[in-house]
């Protein structure tokens, strides 16, 4: 009998709680929501089925090794690659071997729009400070802004470990719900004449210039902001692994078996580190609430900025606003989401070529932000 | 509820050494782009650097002026639609080369007479 009484005592029903019900349920609208709707379903459902992991209950301190938290459990060690910030750069690396940056170095002046739609960052690190945050996780839940899941881990693993969890989920919730969180903003801010905005073809790009863009890139932004080295110095590099024609086997390499290791890897883990005794707090919903304002000023910026710029360019090289809104750098979800809107508009307007552009200049520039706020806050 | 009431906002937190901070990283964010869009901006003109200088001694300055000068996507897509189409028109010889390869049928009903006998028997 005091087996069986022990066995329940370990079991999952006897140490539930009301957190884990809601964390599980969580993770279950994350999974419906990747499956049913396609919600970046590459990430939404490893998160969710690691939310699922995390918030199993069980009963914790026993010495099992069972838990994200505990030393020497499995998850443990996998969660090691979020905590020490290895997956981002690796994931970064995949993605600079499957980007094109073709229309970015065609029409250099979209860079800017990359830049500006880095506006949320730093306002939000302001808006976090005044709600009692720290300096660090301020810049971590600022980041959030720059919509890329990896640099907001890997920034805030440097500054803020204990808030990994909930800036992850953030970041990556957000990404997920670009379609939603953005339409409405950028068309309260543009006119439907601007909407309408149709921009010159882009020119043909060499492959000299492909092959020059990593790695001065690289050099340019490096020597400004050595803190996004890890970041930056991946990307580029996978992108040379890309378009110098000679590695194929590296860029395939890259972009396909790693990249999805480490996503499956990192998505778990971080599903798994929301686990409802760390994570369900006050300060949670908090990081959620800023994140989303972040979101929303980023995207804002770009719009903003992309008007800016149209005052001072001739007719026919005028920017159509709504690709500013790319400049939150959730590759090719927002550049995606300019292409709907500028077909709403006018049905025979395709954007999503010239959206790419600030779309990869905002991964560029969310990761010279988080190198930045790295050397300032270390 | 609780959530609100802890919500406490704190202008006085903010010091002017954060405020520094957003606004220095901003600027660096712009300045880091704004680079890169100055090179790559140039890059073309860079690269048809000699090509240009070569033309202008041959005493050809208006192909000079023209070479490095952006050419559209469309016209791109027309050259390698070109370039397509004649590619697929050269389609014919190949055929005519590969008529020649002896095709060995040795199942073929016209050519054996066991697949005759076993194929298609009286009954």
């Amino acid at each position: 009998m005091e087996g069986i009484l022990r066995f329940l005592s370990y079991s999952g029903f006897a140490n539930v709680t009301a957190g884990h019900i809601v964390m599980i349920l969580i993770g279950l609208v994350f999974i419906y929501l990747a499956i049913r709707y396609e919600y970046e379903p590459l990430l939404l459902v490893p998160i969710g089925f690691g939310i699922l992991i995390g918030n199993t209950p069980f009963l914790e301190h026993a010495g099992l090794q069972i838990g994200i938290y505990e030393e020497g459990s499995v998850m443990n060690y996998l969660y090691q690659g979020v905590l020490k910030g290895i997956y981002p750069p690796l994931i970064f690396l995949g993605i600079g071997a499957m980007t094109d940056f073709s229309t970015l170095i065609s029409n250099p002046k979209l860079i800017l729009l990359g830049a500006a739609a880095q506006l949320g960052i730093f306002t939000t690190y302001i808006g976090a400070l005044m709600l009692g945050f720290t300096n660090p996780e301020s810049a971590s839940i600022g980041i959030i802004g720059g919509a890329d899941g990896p640099t907001a881990i890997f920034l805030s693993s440097r500054l803020a470990p204990h808030l990994i969890g909930s800036i992850a989920i953030a970041a990556y919730s957000y990404m997920a719900l670009v379609p939603i969180i953005q339409p409405p903003i950028m068309r309260l801010l543009t006119t439907e004449q601007e909407r309408k905005i149709k921009m010159k073809p882009p020119r043909s790009v060499t492959r000299q210039e492909k092959i020059l863009f990593p790695v001065f890139g690289l050099l340019l932004t490096g020597f400004i902001a050595p803190g996004s080295l890890p970041l930056l110095g991946m990307l580029f590099f996978g992108n040379l692994l890309k378009e110098s024609l000679v590695t194929k086997r590296l860029a395939d390499t890259a972009r396909n078996a790693m990249i999805d290791i480490v996503t499956i890897i990192l998505g778990v883990t971080v599903g798994a580190s929301t686990q409802a005794t760390t994570f369900l707090t006050p300060q949670s919903v908090l990081i959620f609430v800023l994140g989303a304002l972040s979101f929303m000023i980023s995207t804002a910026g770009g719009v903003l900025f992309a008007k800016f710029m149209n005052r001072f360019l001739s007719a026919e090289n005028k920017i159509n606003p709504l690709i500013g809104a790319s400049g939150v750098s959730a590759v090719p979800d927002s550049a995606r989401v300019a292409q709907t809107e500028g077909l709403r508009a006018d049905p025979s307007n395709h954007l999503l070529m010239h959206a790419m552009a600030p779309n990869v200049a905002g991964v560029i520039g969310s990761a010279v932000a988080a190198g930045i706020m790295m050397s300032f806050l270390m | 509820m609780n959530l609100f009431l802890w919500i406490h906002l704190d202008p006085g937190a903010i010091k002017t050494e954060n405020l520094m901070i957003a606004f220095i990283g901003y600027s660096v964010v712009f300045l880091s782009l704004l680079l890169l869009y100055l090179f790559f901006r140039q890059l073309p003109k860079l690269l048809t650097f000699n090509l240009r200088r070569k033309l202008r001694k041959e005493g050809d300055p208006e192909k000079a002026a023209i070479a490095g000068s952006e050419i559209p996507g469309e016209v791109n897509a027309a050259i390698a639609t070109a370039i397509h189409l004649y590619l697929n028109e050269l389609h014919d010889h190949e055929t005519a080369v590969l008529t020649i390869t002896k095709a060995a049928k040795t199942y073929s009903p016209w050519n054996s007479k066991i697949y005759n006998v076993t194929h298609f028997r009286r009954l």
